[in-house]
């Protein structure tokens, strides 16, 4: 029989990848316990072959689509040849496999015969260099709501070194035998907040690992692992060949972009990202060793995260319909000396790093790439400005950790039109889902006064982008609650493209009830919040897209009587 | 055929289906064309069409009809071609915003050049009410007057069509959604107004108002197309129920329908997957994938293990409704798909349609581009003079002309051009397969294509070689299949309750009372509309203490009289989790977030007759075509002629009035004595 599969085939295992990882991903959902997963998704499926290499990926959050091999590698780099059927893998350090502390990585082993042990023998001589039986990796990385370390909810602002961002955990086998290890998972329960949620999300995310290994094990049923492997080279390889396609019809060159981080929270502002795009033929070599050199706060980018901004900027490029592959991530290759904002040494603070600098990566080699794809770049979006707020329940009489994923920052326009107004940041894309007002209500004792468009945050343009919110928050906790702030773009808004004008910055006001108010800065910790207070919110819009004077006066008018200038 | 009768109509893009199945469970079927404009005149015509076949006066045949079952696109159409009513929304003050939101979702996650789709109520429109109901629906600022009343001067002054009243918490309270709708109902009688208590009453403010928001901007329009439609029925004579078949694959009476409009987008196909079901049990096969094509679009849904998937994640034109309903995709291709050049000047088949009025240009309407059906005639498939049983003789020389004008352009013989237009529907057709299927993570190869309505016979064998699909099944009433599912189908009720705590499992004495409230509700709203004791079907929305999501618990199987119950439901949810999520937490705390009842008032049904022995025909005559790149002379078989078992091989067309099914070379068909063409399909790709 021939191993090589006819096109239908191959169409069928493509999706079939696709459909398992999304299956893996709304399980997830629906079975976390934290409001950051269940509410609000902030977290990524990804299926690897036994090289590591990213074979499908769910569409959940963009920042993490180029970051997930690096878990499956590192966990093959530690343990190799001692992988067994029914082991669970976890890791989060950065430099073990991880992009930041917060984003806690599961990696589930797919074994052609679950039932057995590896043989080593005989199928490693016979077989290729895959060496023992083990087929697939099923990566689950989920943003914790709280991860140890000096402050709550994970983002610590006055971290300026990685042990008081939390607790760093290189790859660790967490079960055996198809179990995992109480000990194990009771020691990282004893150094997280909020014990309850820690476990129900490690439950939810090593089901949403099992589910997917079970259907992977169906597939390999079905189609004999064999025929699998082949198919995993042939879909990557005509990914590759898509992308190449497209690429090759952009203009070549080379081609710089700059993009700039407010400040660090440590005393350095005005931080650039430079990213110089050498463009050939169907490569594109981004060099980012102009970038500013590491700092002090925690806006340091791990090298995982980097390379996967730059995949995630390609990737926004492309045509959607590109297969996320490592297929499709071949014609890039990214640089950065060590010792660089985009590249830290091992020990550097860099838990704001999905967030920032991967917005300012992205958006200067989108920049970057204008002159040679100007109808594919678009308006920049929107920056993230987290808060987390940790108190007590009066109705339920237990404490509680909330962040802020409401007052979402508006995308960017483009060619084809005006962008989407609170659909967030270039790292999520539309993927971050802020949850329901009535559920977040009922849950915590918080009280949305209000909820509604930001006029005027637009950044003009041809088409202009989209707009930011307003949010009026009022604490209601039993006596005093803290909150920590964690984002930029407080001063730097979303950039113009294509002549396009830039989009409103973020602002934050604490208005106390006796109508005294301060503006928020970007990252602070400690902050005391008494019932009563309010948080007055307004996040940025999205950047425009080709130069003001060319909107249809049409669109001007209508944005005028919407009540959206 | 005897009386009483009972009558499914659907109505398509292009033709208006009537089944009519008699006493002794004989069935028949017309045709008229749709008119778009009202299709209740469509839907007139049909009736006097089935009158005239039958050899009595429309007023006679309605007289002794006993039920009529009505699928309708109106909702449908209205939301794909964004012709909705004028709507607007009053919400609470501070959270105008909510549906424009959409949670911060925005659909194809690395599309960032997809242009946002305009809101289906524009901001101007959605107006604030001064007013606040807390999480526990206490009152934390009352209903103003004030605010209410400038809302509905504004509403009068832009001559709004509908209201939806959409408010938040008021899942929990509906007081001031009541006040307010009490309030626009006296001073907007035209109106219709809609509470989002009333159309989806459970918490999570972005699904309910959408799906409220989409009620009030078909509700205008539903409305008034079924209040004529009936009427127009009782002055021909008709004194029985009119009832309509709902997304969910269940049938209402109008008046819900009415109430309910969202409920009706996916209306038009749902009758197919009734009838894919029906056929299921009757045999078939428990694996089918549905392959309805029709003269604009064709609709494909999943059969599996003989129960159709139903969810409540639908949109339809984009617009987000979370009412129970049926899996089907829908996609732009069928007989009257058009066949242009695009900008790059590459040959493209559809989406746009000719429609049913001019319609193709063989039906010499005045239409001039060429469809998929003009191309079939110009190959052979089609008989010019035998169309919808000679009714409608179909213009040879035009559908030439049309498909010269386009060939001419490409620089190909018209015979080519007619090709590669077939070829690309088919093309068009597999890929909304491959959505339904491959996409789902589902392997086609597995399923029987149970190819109907009118266009599917002529496309189903190419579409299923493309997909590996071994086995085709077209129903001798494959025209009018969705009509006759119509009639296959129960009433069905559905209500549901979310607890107000949301707080671990009611206690045995309140979660037996929260149930039998429903089934109260659910068997006096369905004893209203049929005789008879419905059947209850119970169901629960349940999660961990903190998970967000639910998952839907059927509860049918739980033993309901004994003590002990709230340990069986939450039982129930452990092992739904567990088959779900591969895990179960038996020690955690189990939450009962919304209890829900359907009750379900069986029609009885009329089991198909058997069709009867007979002799082996012969073909009718033969006919020339372009089969596997040549011109061949294919037999031609009919339909009704055909004894059961008899075997035609490939190549050759076997057709009916209304239907022609097109064999390829290695093609083998049987006809199954139950009423469907058995066929297997060949493995060559032609």
């Amino acid at each position: 029989m021939s191993l090589s599969a006819d096109p239908v085939t191959l169409a069928v295992l493509e999706n079939r990848f696709r459909a398992i990882v999304e299956e893996m991903g709304e399980a997830l959902l629906r079975t976390a316990t934290s409001q950051i997963l269940n509410s609000s998704r902030d977290f990524s499926i990804a299926l690897c072959d036994a090289r590591a290499r990213l074979v499908a990926q769910a569409d959940h959050i963009p920042v993490h689509v180029g970051a997930m091999p690096f878990a499956a590698q590192a966990v093959l780099d530690a343990f190799g040849a001692t992988i067994r059927p029914g082991e669970c893998y976890l890791l989060n350090d950065p430099w073990h496999g991880g992009s930041h502390l917060p984003d806690l990585t599961i990696v589930l082993p797919v074994f052609d015969d679950m039932s057995g042990q590896p043989d080593p023998g005989p199928r490693a001589a016979a077989s290729d260099h895959r060496g023992a039986a083990l087929h697939f990796l099923c990566v689950v990385r989920a943003h914790q709501s709280d991860i140890g370390g000096a402050t709550h909810g994970g983002y610590n602002p006055s971290a300026f070194e990685i042990w008081q961002e939390g607790i760093r955990i290189p790859p660790i086998r967490l079960g055996e035998g198809g179990t995992l290890r109480e000990d194990l998972v009771a020691m990282l329960a004893l150094n997280t907040r909020i014990a309850r949620d820690f476990r129900g999300d490690l439950m939810a995310m090593w089901g949403a690992a099992r589910l997917g290994a079970k259907r992977l094990e169906e597939l390999i049923a079905a189609h004999g692992a064999a025929k699998l492997d082949v198919a995993v080279d042939a879909i990557l390889d005509l990914a590759e060949t898509h992308a190449r396609r497209i690429i090759g019809a952009w203009a070549d060159g080379e081609y710089q972009g700059e993009a700039v981080l407010d400040d660090d929270g440590h005393g350095a502002t005005d931080i650039a990202i430079r990213a110089r795009v050498t463009k050939r033929g169907g490569t594109i070599a981004v060099d980012l060793s102009e970038s500013a050199p590491q700092v002090r706060g925690f806006v340091n980018s791990s090298w995982p995260n980097t390379v996967s901004a730059a995949r995630m900027a390609l990737a926004y490029l492309l045509d959607p319909e590109v297969a996320k592959n490592d297929g499709a991530f071949r014609p890039l290759s990214v640089t950065a000396p060590e010792g660089s904002i985009v590249r830290p040494r091992e020990g550097a603070a860099v838990t704001l790093c999905t967030s920032h600098p991967s917005n300012e990566i992205v958006e200067a080699i989108v920049k970057a790439l204008a002159p040679a794809c100007p109808d594919r770049v678009m308006g920049g979006w929107g920056r993230r400005f987290r808060v987390a707020i940790q108190g007590r329940d009066p109705r339920r009489g237990r404490g509680f950790v909330w962040h802020l994923f409401h007052a979402r920052p508006g995308g960017g326009g483009h060619a084809k039109g005006d962008g989407w107004s609170t659909a967030g940041e270039w790292h999520s894309a539309g993927g971050l889902k802020f949850g329901s007002v009535e559920m977040a209500e009922a849950r915590f004792p918080l009280f949305f006064r209000r909820h509604e468009f930001r006029p005027g945050s637009a950044g003009d343009g041809t088409h202009r982008g989209g707009l930011g919110a307003e949010l009026e928050l009022a604490i209601e906790t039993e006596g005093e609650a803290r909150a920590n702030t964690a984002g930029d773009g407080a001063r730097h808004g979303a950039a113009g493209m294509a002549g396009g004008q830039d989009g409103a910055p973020h602002h934050y006001v604490l208005r106390h009830a006796d109508g005294t108010e301060r503006v928020l800065k970007t990252k602070e910790t400690g902050i005391a919040l008494q019932p009563g207070d309010v948080l007055v919110v307004q996040s940025g819009g999205g950047g425009g897209w080709g130069p003001p004077e060319k909107r249809d006066p049409a669109a001007r008018a209508a944005d005028a009587t919407e009540g959206l200038v | 055929m005897q009386g009483p009768y009972r009558i499914g109509v659907d109505v398509g893009g292009t033709f208006t289906d009537v089944v009519c199945i008699g006493a002794d469970g004989t069935t028949l079927l017309a045709k008229a064309a749709t008119t778009p404009q009202d299709q209740s005149q469509g839907v007139l015509d049909g009736l006097a069409r089935l009158a005239e076949m039958l050899g009595l006066p429309l007023a006679a045949l309605l007289a002794e009809t006993e039920r009529l079952v009505h699928g309708t696109t109106v909702a449908t159409n209205a939301l794909l071609e964004r012709r909705t009513a004028k709507v607007a929304l009053l919400t609470t003050e501070g959270h105008r915003d909510v549906v424009e939101m959409r949670e911060g979702l925005k659909p194809e996650r690395y599309d960032l050049r997809l242009p946002p789709p305009p809101p289906l109520v524009p901001r101007r429109l959605r107006l604030p009410l001064k007013e606040r109901l807390r999480a526990d629906g206490r009152v934390e600022t009352a209903l103003d007057a004030a605010s209410l009343d400038a809302a509905i001067a504004k509403l009068r002054a832009e001559g709004v069509e509908a209201v939806a009243v959409c408010l938040l918490h008021a899942w929990r309270d509906p007081r001031h959604e009541r006040q307010a709708g009490k309030a626009l109902r006296a001073a907007l009688p035209d109106a219709y107004v809609t509470l989002s208590s009333d159309v989806l009453p459970q918490i999570k403010e972005f699904e309910r108002f959408s799906t409220t928001a989409v009620n009030a901007a078909v509700g205008p329009i539903v409305s008034r197309y079924l209040g004529r439609l009936q009427s127009r029925l009782q002055e021909a004579g008709f004194r029985g129920p009119l009832f309509v078949i709902l997304s969910h694959g269940g049938v209402a009476p109008v008046e819900e329908a009415q109430r309910l409009a969202a409920g009706t987008a996916l209306s038009g196909p749902a009758g197919g997957v009734a009838a894919a079901l029906a056929l299921a049990r009757a045999g078939l096969g428990e694996n089918l994938v549905t392959f309805d094509v029709g003269g604009t679009s064709t609709d494909v849904a999943l059969v599996a293990g003989g129960e159709a998937t139903l969810g409540r994640g639908r949109s339809v034109g984009g617009e987000r409704i979370a009412l129970e309903s049926l899996d089907i995709v829908t996609l732009g291709a069928g007989g009257g798909s058009l066949a242009h050049l695009d900008a790059g000047g590459l040959l493209r088949v559809g989406p746009r349609s000719a429609g049913a009025v001019p319609g193709p240009a063989c039906y010499g309407a005045g239409g001039t581009e060429p469809a998929v059906t003009d191309a079939n005639l110009v190959l052979g498939y089609l008989d010019a003079e035998r169309f919808l049983g000679g009714r409608r003789r179909l213009d040879r020389a035009a559908a030439e002309q049309a498909v010269a004008r386009l060939a001419g352009k490409l620089g190909l013989t018209v015979m080519d051009c007619a090709a590669g237009i077939h070829q690309l529907a088919n093309v068009a057709m597999a890929e909304g397969i491959r959505v339904a299927t491959v996409r789902r993570g589902v392997d086609p190869r597995g399923f029987t294509l149970l190819a109907f309505g009118g266009a599917a016979g002529l496309h189903a064998s190419a579409v299923a070689r493309d997909l590996g699909m071994a086995r085709v099944a077209v129903p001798l009433l494959a025209a009018g299949l969705s009509a006759w599912g119509m009639l296959q189908t129960d009433l069905r009720y559905e209500v549901a309750r979310s607890l107000a705590d949301s707080a671990g499992l009611p206690e045995e004495a309140r979660l037996r009372n929260l149930f039998a409230a429903l089934e109260a509700e659910a068997r006096a709203r369905l004893s209203a509309w049929m005789p008879g004791t419905p059947e209850i079907r119970r169901g629960a929305d349940m999660r961990y203490g903190e998970q967000v999501f639910e998952i839907s618990v059927p509860l049918d199987g739980v033993e309901w009289s004994a003590l002990g119950l709230p340990e069986r439901v939450a039982e129930a949810f452990h092992q739904r989790h567990e088959a779900l999520f591969t895990y179960a937490l038996r020690g955690e705390e189990v939450v009962l977030v919304t209890a829900r009842v359907a009750a379900v008032g069986r029609l009885p049904a009329r089991p198909a007759r058997p069709l009867p022995d007979g002799a082996a025909a012969k073909p009718l005559g033969t006919r020339r075509a372009l089969v596997a790149g040549g011109m061949r002379d294919l037999p031609v078989h009919t339909f009704t002629d055909l004894a059961p078992d008899q075997i035609v091989a490939g190549p050759a067309i076997v057709e009916s009035d209304t239907t022609t099914v097109l064999l390829l070379p290695d093609d083998s068909a049987r006809l199954d004595r139950r009423g469907w063409l058995d066929v297997t399909v060949g493995r060559e790709t032609v």
